[in-house]
Parts: structure tokens; sequence; C-alpha cells
């Protein structure tokens, strides 16, 4: 974990400090194998990812962009390979230090938002940080000032099936944030929006990227936004076809 | 996860479901309410029984003719006796007796003023009275002289029937009672005034509370009874020669005459309220499981819907024992609730229930037998812990199943 790494970059070869990313992919495989075949979802995927650096995934459907999203959230296991998010081998680990990866390491965006609506904005901001154990002091006050941070702290009393599209979408990102996460993986997050909002919410990742010095991986079908972001990765039928600096 | 957050998440789920989660509820709480209901009404009647005989002498038979059926004082006609003074005398002579006492029993109307009820009437050898009830005392007033055929001892329930705002009668007041029997097709009355000499202390049997006492005689006379004795109590020198006089007497008269002990006839009585009990204790678990399988249903149901939900939590880092403990909470909250509003209805209803089966006295008249429930707290303890139980148990599976859904899985599901 500690050697250093070679990273394709446009066809030239750096030699990276190791330090420096918050994600490493080496050789992710996935196969699935079904009655109807065996398919190979993921072949040989490596890339890594800096910290503070805010990378676009790309491809068409069925490219194995949501595939590698599911793999680096550690939400599924590879056939084979191996993801280090912070330096740590993440299924090395048993699924009880996995879920806890999850809720320290990792921040997540949905494409459709995936609140809890029958709880207020503030407790599905706070809930990460519930499940961390955080103290409840410390957990209001952080949720509160992120909600402050993304222009929503007024909302905080309401239920989330009562906010527009994007207000729901800036709940999530606040949500994503509350422990202070390695990454945040956003999954279409703009996916479920008009043009306008979807603009506004990429252009909150971007400031909590160039800003806050988050690192975020963003899966998206839109080319614009993806060019917009500092790299894209771009997929095509389990591989890498191009890795590209914005 | 915190104690408090998993409750407070968990409480926002089953109110998020509000209609579901009162039906639920209502399961639990019908089946605790039923199982505390049957229960007090079950420890009320035996305590009543209980009751009934402890007041009885220890060393007593009742003898009746024919064969006695040990579960009521009824006797089959058929192959059965007339008891007599002959059948008396027999019985006198047998060893280890050392007293027969006959008895007329029977119903009657009683006037007092101008207000009328029905009443058990005893007709016995006053002077016996203490044999078969060695705890007989007074409110006011004495026994009856033997030779007396116009005085009358009277129960405490037919002196203050219940709801009413005076008594029926006073000491020293006089009583009519009208008896009535069939003659050759047709109907006699028969009626007789007495004297009230002695009003008797509650004694606890009802037998003896709702009756009035007269002398042997005035009996024979007032219920026509042509010196046929309905009952005999037959007194043993000790108690442990019951048994043995029992057997003498089926020797001497085989099914033709019964006998039996106060110890025995409760003794079938407790153990037919037994099986009563256990019964309908077991109808009243049969609720309770069915309950428990509405939480299976309810929160399986509840698992399904919030299929993303539980992918959501897992991916934001929630461990598979904090989606199980979750799920869990639920359950023990519709436990919990329902435990406690199914005893407190449970409570309510047996008091309610003791009233609306109220019934009339097995013998002759008086006033209904009211007999109110006994609630035991360790015994409402249990039920509440049964119920609490199967309401975890019920939400186990669905906990489970909650629990161990993949993340991905989840967050893919519509």
């Amino acid at each position: 974990m500690t050697k250093d790494l070679v990273v394709e970059k446009s066809s030239q070869k750096e030699i990276v400090d190791n330090s420096a990313f918050a994600l490493r992919v080496e050789n992710l495989s996935k196969i699935y194998d079904s009655t109807a075949g065996r398919v190979v979802a993921l072949d040989n995927v490596s890339f890594a990812i800096k910290k503070g650096e805010f990378v676009s995934i790309v491809g068409p459907s069925g490219s194995g962009k949501s595939t590698v999203l599911n793999m680096v959230g550690a939400l599924d296991r590879p056939t084979s390979g191996k993801i280090f998010i912070d330096g740590i081998d993440i299924f090395s680990l048993n699924d009880s230090e996995i879920a806890t990866m999850r809720n320290g390491r990792i921040g997540f965006i949905f494409q459709s938002f995936n609140l809890i609506n029958r709880t207020t904005v503030l407790k599905n901001v706070k809930l990460p940080g519930i499940i961390a154990g955080m103290s409840p002091d410390d957990v209001n006050f952080r949720a509160v000032k992120i909600l402050e941070a993304l222009g929503i702290a007024d909302k905080r009393n309401q239920k989330p099936v009562n906010l527009s599209g994007g207000q729901q979408q800036r709940v999530a990102i606040a949500r994503s944030l509350i422990n202070n996460p390695t990454i945040i993986l956003a999954d279409e997050p703009t996916g479920n929006l008009d043009t306008k909002t979807g603009d506004d919410v990429f252009d909150m990742l971007k400031m909590l990227s160039h800003k806050f010095k988050r690192t975020i991986i963003m899966v998206t079908h839109n080319p614009e936004l993806a060019e917009s972001t500092d790299r894209s990765i771009l997929l095509r039928d389990g591989r890498i076809e191009k890795d590209v600096i914005n | 996860m915190n104690p408090k957050d998993l409750f407070s998440l968990s409480f926002e789920a089953l109110v998020d479901r509000k209609v579901r989660t009162l039906l639920t509820i209502l399961m639990v709480v019908l089946g605790s309410s039923l199982v505390v209901v049957l229960n007090g009404l079950s420890a009320g009647q035996a305590a009543f029984l209980e009751q009934q005989f402890n007041t009885l002498a220890a060393n007593v038979l009742f003898v009746g003719s024919g064969q006695r059926s040990l579960s009521s004082f009824a006797s089959s006609s058929s192959n059965s006796l007339i008891i007599n003074d002959v059948i008396i005398q027999k019985l006198k002579s047998l060893p280890n007796v050392s007293d027969v006492i006959p008895e007329y029993t029977g119903s009657v109307q009683m006037n007092s003023e101008g207000n009328t009820q029905r009443a058990s009437i005893t007709a016995i050898d006053p002077s016996k009275l203490t044999v078969e009830l060695p705890n007989l005392s007074y409110v006011d007033g004495s026994t009856i002289n033997p030779g007396d055929r116009s005085s009358a001892l009277v129960g405490d329930t037919i002196v203050n029937p219940p709801g009413a705002d005076s008594a029926f009668v006073v000491l020293g007041q006089t009583i009519k009672a009208t008896a009535t029997y069939t003659d050759s097709g047709k109907q006699v009355t028969v009626v007789k005034n007495f004297v009230v000499t002695g009003i008797l202390k509650p004694s606890g049997n009802t037998g003896i509370d709702r009756s009035i006492i007269i002398n042997l005689d005035a009996g024979n006379e007032l219920l026509h009874k042509q010196n046929r004795y309905d009952q005999v109590i037959i007194a043993a020198t000790t108690p442990d020669d019951v048994d043995t006089v029992q057997q003498e007497i089926t020797g001497m008269f085989g099914k033709t005459l019964g006998a039996t002990t106060p110890k025995a006839i409760m003794a079938v009585r407790q153990q037919a309220a037994s099986g009563n009990a256990a019964f309908i204790l077991m109808v009243g678990i049969i609720a309770l499981v069915v309950g428990a399988v509405g939480i299976v249903t309810t929160l399986y149901n509840s698992v399904t819907e919030r299929i993303r939900e539980i992918g959501t939590m897992k991916a934001i880092g929630a461990q598979n024992i904090t989606i199980l403990a979750l799920f869990l909470v639920e359950a023990c909250l519709i436990g919990v609730i329902g435990a406690s509003l199914g005893t407190m209805i449970g409570i309510g209803g047996g008091y309610i229930m003791s009233i609306v089966t109220t019934t009339s006295p097995p013998t002759g008249g008086g006033p209904p037998i009211h007999i109110p429930p006994i609630f035991v707290p360790t015994d409402l303890i249990k039920v509440w812990l049964l119920s609490l139980t199967l309401s975890v148990l019920a939400g186990m599976y669905p906990a489970w199943k909650a629990s161990k859904l993949s993340p991905m899985v989840a967050l893919r599901r519509e």
C-alpha cells in the first residue's frame, strides 16, 4: 500500500505519491454468472483519484459505470481486484467493518435523493452522524452548519417530501457531508432535476470540491457536466476507454 | 446508534403507518385482554368455590337420593331411594357417625311489607345448624327453638339484597312465605308466616347467605314434603372418618343413596374450573398468537415497502444489527403498547364480564350471584411479558430479513 502507483494519464505515465490518493482501484473485475450467460461488467479496471479531485465517470448504458460506483461505495464485492480508500483495502474488511467504512469515509448522493420522508430534513442530515455514534450536540451543530452552507437551513424542520427536487438533493448532499467522508459518490445527482436546478446542484458539488477540497466521484450521462469536472473517466464495455483531465 | 435515536426512528416509522400500526396493536390488545379477562374470571371463580366450602365443617357428608353427581348437588332419579325416617335411623346406626341431620330444601316467594323476592329455604333441626356450619353467627337475634314452627333465620343477602336502599326485613318482623307444589296435576299454594328471630352474618357461602332457615316440621308443612327428606347431613366422628362413612353408606345402600363430601365436591368443581380455565386460557393464547402473526405481516410488509430506505440506511453505514434493532424496537413498541392497553382493558373487561355474567342461584331464589374477578399482579405481569415476548418473537423474522438485505439489491428496488 505504501508503494508508489503508476497512473495512466492521457497516455502519459506519472509516478504519484501514494498518500495523495483518496481512492485507488486496482485490476477491478466483476463477472455476473446467470442462466442467461456470463456477463463481464468490469474487466480489469484500474484508476486512482487524488484527494480533492472532482471526477466524472461517463459511458453508455451497460458500460459499467454503476458497477464501479457500487464497488467503490462498498455496496458490492468484486470478482477480483482491490479498492483502497485512504489506503485501506476495503474488501479485506468484514461486513461490519465495511459498514463502518461506508459510514465514516464514503458519502452517497443518489439520483432519487433517497431521503426518509417521514422525518425532518435535519434528522435526515444527522442520520449518518447518529449511526456513527456522534454526540447529539456535535451532530446537531454540524448538520445545521452544513445546511446553512448549502442554503437550506430554514428548511431544517420540514419533511423532505415538502421540498423541491433541488432542495431535496441539497439535503442529500448535506447528509453525505455530515461525517466528513474521504470520498463522495454521486450517482446521476442531476438526473431527476430540471436543467437549471441540475446546474445549481452541480455547481454546489463543484464548490464543495474546489472550496472545501472534497473528493467527488460523479456518474453522469451528461457530457457537458462531465467536461466541467476536473477529470473524466470514460467507460465502455467494462473497460476504461479514456481517462481525461479536463 | 444510541437507544434514544433507535426508539425515535422506530416510533416515527410506526406513526408513519398509523392505521396499520393501530390495527396491529389492536390484535395484541385483543389477545392480551382476553387472557387477562379469562385469568381474572377463573381466579375469581376458584376463590368463590373455595369460600363456599370453607364455611362447611370438615367432618360432614351430604347424602341424597340416588347416585350423587359430584359436579352438582342434583341427584339422578333412576333407582333412587326415598329418604325417610327409616333411612335416617339406618344411617344413625352406622359406625363412626356422630350425627344425622335431615333437611328439606326448596324455594319460596318471600313477602315483607309489600316487597317480594324469591329465596331458597332450608328446613333443619335448628339445634344442629352448627354441626354443618361451625362458624355460623348472628348479626342480630339467635337461633330458633327446636319446637318453634313459626320462626325463621334469614341470610344476609336476603336481608340486604344487592342494590336495595333499605333492608328487606328486620329482626322481629313477620314475613310471608309462599310455596307451590303440584298435587294430582293441580297447583297448590301454601302460605305461612314466620317471625324473623335471627339474622345471619355474611358467611361467604351463597347457599347460606341466600337462604331462609326454618324448623324441620315447618318446612315439611310449607314445602309439602310428606316426610321425604331432600338431603341428609351426616357428621362423622372425626374428619378422618369421612371416607370410611362414605364407604359404609355405599356398602349399605349401593347406588340408591349417594354420599359425597364437601372436599370431593370442591375438588371436582375446582378440577372442572381448572379445565375450563385451561381451555379459555388456550383460546386467549391463540388470540395472542393471531396478534403475533399480525405483527409478522405488518412488519414484513413494512420491510418490503421500506426496502429502499433499508438500502439507503445501509449505504450510509447502518450495521446489520442496527437495522435488526430498528425493526425489533418497532415490534417491541407494538408489544408494549398492545400488552399495556390489553392488560388495562382486560381488567376493566373482567369486571364488566363478571357483572354481565351474574347468574341466578342454582337452588331456588335470592338475588343473582355475582362472582368478582381476581387479578393477581404476578399473573398480570406474566400476561404482559407473554404478549411482549410474542410480539418481539413475531418481529424477529421480518427484522432478520431486513438486516440481511444486500444494500445494493435494496437500493435498486423501486
